[in-house]
């Protein structure tokens, strides 16, 4: 992959990297697929139950059915809505959602796209599904969608700061923005890896990860058991899909960048288990975040609104700014 | 802090234990004795003495008797005895002033139907709705030892 990225581009590379953007979006999807069913499995068993087990062999093609039931549902605009930014919003949400897994390295032979400010890339694109949110419940011509995309955008941008704030250490010791070299750099044992050296940023970059995903203890945009639905209480059929899929898409995309920037990618915890590839470690630690992420969302209660831009502004915000200042201390007396 | 990893400690424990789930639609529940579920009906109990007509609370009771065919023998039997389980509350009491325990609870609660002519249940669905019939009708509140003493 890196060999023909330095090549020029000519029509037959053209046609390859189209290729592998679709198998790759292929995974993605499949991703979402079985995450869908992983999620409601994890959570079922947290709370005594068994989960989805009738549609398909254990309840495997549970998620197949719902998508094909949210694939076929008849597709509804609203009369008074704004039918070109109705339209246009899910898929604004979802571009830069695809967008972003383009520079996520797997192994450091796998990747897709070796930019130098990979990172930069990645929070800057991932800021445009906010305006999506927004467009998507402005359109909708209904208060409550209104209400619920505002308050997902005064989310996602308060947790935005503190999100890049905090990895800005990572940034710091790497000396690097891209996500390839942040990943190569990482030590051969598990204590090298970032999340200990950046305890402080990797605490706050995983708080503001889950609450930039809108996702429990976080969900307060589209808490299923308060409101209606949030930004896309209009959205029906294949257009809310489409704002589901992105949230998973993110899911993918976050726990790929934790695993690059904190945990070490693609490197075995020691060295003696060099042997084991890349692709593995890298799949394992993926995997565990996901898990993880459902975990939490089996666990905690939602917090209120008035704590939640509190928490952002006031405790996170802070706590990341003085990561910052303690790695260039750090930086300054022992590594200079 | 501390709160939150005890939590999660919980959440990831209960993961490995035993579920609570029943696979019921396909394994049928089988009710404790003392659950109140759709009356068993027996026509050759019964003494049309008219008790649970007039005790119902909801009147979805209807019953008519006729004379005994036995010239020898007094009183009447029973010809038709309706339950209508669009407004019963299986509250009980009919089986309870029942004096010959002719009418009795069951186990059994199933009644989801397409039309509500089929919840009009007569004597002879009541009398064949004999699985999962109660054992005692007469332990309401008495200890072991003076069952049978009450009535």
């Amino acid at each position: 992959m890196g060999a023909w990225l330095d090549e020029t581009l000519t029509w037959g590379h053209a046609l390859l990297f189209f290729l592998w953007g679709v198998i790759l979006l292929m995974i993605v999807l499949g991703f979402v697929t079985y995450a869908i069913f992983f999620e409601r499995k994890v959570i079922g068993w947290m709370q005594y139950r068994i989960g989805p087990n009738r549609v398909g062999p254990w309840g495997l093609l549970q998620s197949v059915a719902d998508i094909t039931k949210l694939l076929i549902k008849e597709d509804t605009i609203p009369r008074k809505a704004d039918r070109a930014l109705f339209i246009l919003a899910p898929a604004l949400a979802y571009i830069p959602a695809f967008a972003v897994l383009a520079v996520i390295p797997y192994t450091n032979k796998l990747y897709f796209a070796d930019i130098n400010v990979g990172l930069l890339y990645y929070v800057a694109l991932s800021g445009i599904s906010t305006i999506a949110i927004i467009l998507g419940g402005w359109s909708s011509n209904n208060k409550y969608a209104l209400l619920g995309g505002m308050r997902s955008a005064a989310q996602m941008i308060s947790y935005e700061v503190p999100l890049v704030i905090s990895v800005v250490g990572v940034v710091m010791l790497s000396g690097t923005l891209n996500l390839r070299g942040i990943g190569e750099q990482q030590g051969d044992w598990f204590w090298e890896w970032n999340f200990l050296p950046q305890i402080l940023g990797f605490v706050v970059f995983i708080i503001a990860a889950v609450s930039e995903l809108n996702r429990t203890p976080f969900d307060l945009p589209e808490a299923e058991s308060e409101l209606v639905a949030g930004y896309h209480v209009e959205y029906s059929g294949f257009r809310f899909a489409f704002f589901m899929l992105t949230e998973y898409v993110y899911v993918y995309a976050i726990a790929a960048l934790t695993t690059v920037l904190f945990l070490g990618g693609w490197h075995a915890p020691f060295p003696f288990l060099d042997w084991v590839p890349g692709i593995i470690w890298f799949l394992l630690k993926f995997t565990s975040i996901v898990f993880f992420l459902f975990w939490i969302r089996a666990t905690l209660p939602r917090i209120r609104i008035d704590q939640l831009m509190g928490l952002g502004w006031k405790v996170l915000l802070p706590v990341a700014i003085l990561n910052v200042f303690l790695t260039a201390v750090y930086m300054e007396l022992f590594i200079k | 802090m501390k709160g939150l990893l005890k939590g999660l400690g919980v959440t990831l424990q209960s993961m490995t234990k035993k579920k609570v789930t029943t696979s019921y639609p396909d394994v049928p529940i089988i009710m404790p004795d003392r659950f109140r579920g759709i009356q068993h009906f027996e026509p050759d109990k019964c003494i049309v003495c008219n008790q649970c007509v007039r005790i119902c609370p909801t009147e979805c009771i209807t019953l008519t008797g006729k004379a005994n065919p036995d010239p020898d023998k007094k009183g009447k039997v029973i010809d038709t005895y309706d339950i209508n389980f669009e407004i019963c509350i299986l509250c009980d009491l009919c089986t309870e002033v029942c004096p010959t325990e002719a009418i009795v609870m069951t186990g059994n609660f199933e009644l989801a139907s397409y039309s509500r002519d089929d919840l009009f249940k007569d004597m002879k669905w009541l009398d064949d709705n004999n699985r999962h019939v109660r054992q005692d009708n007469n332990n309401i509140g008495a200890p072991a030892a003076a069952k049978g003493g009450a009535k």
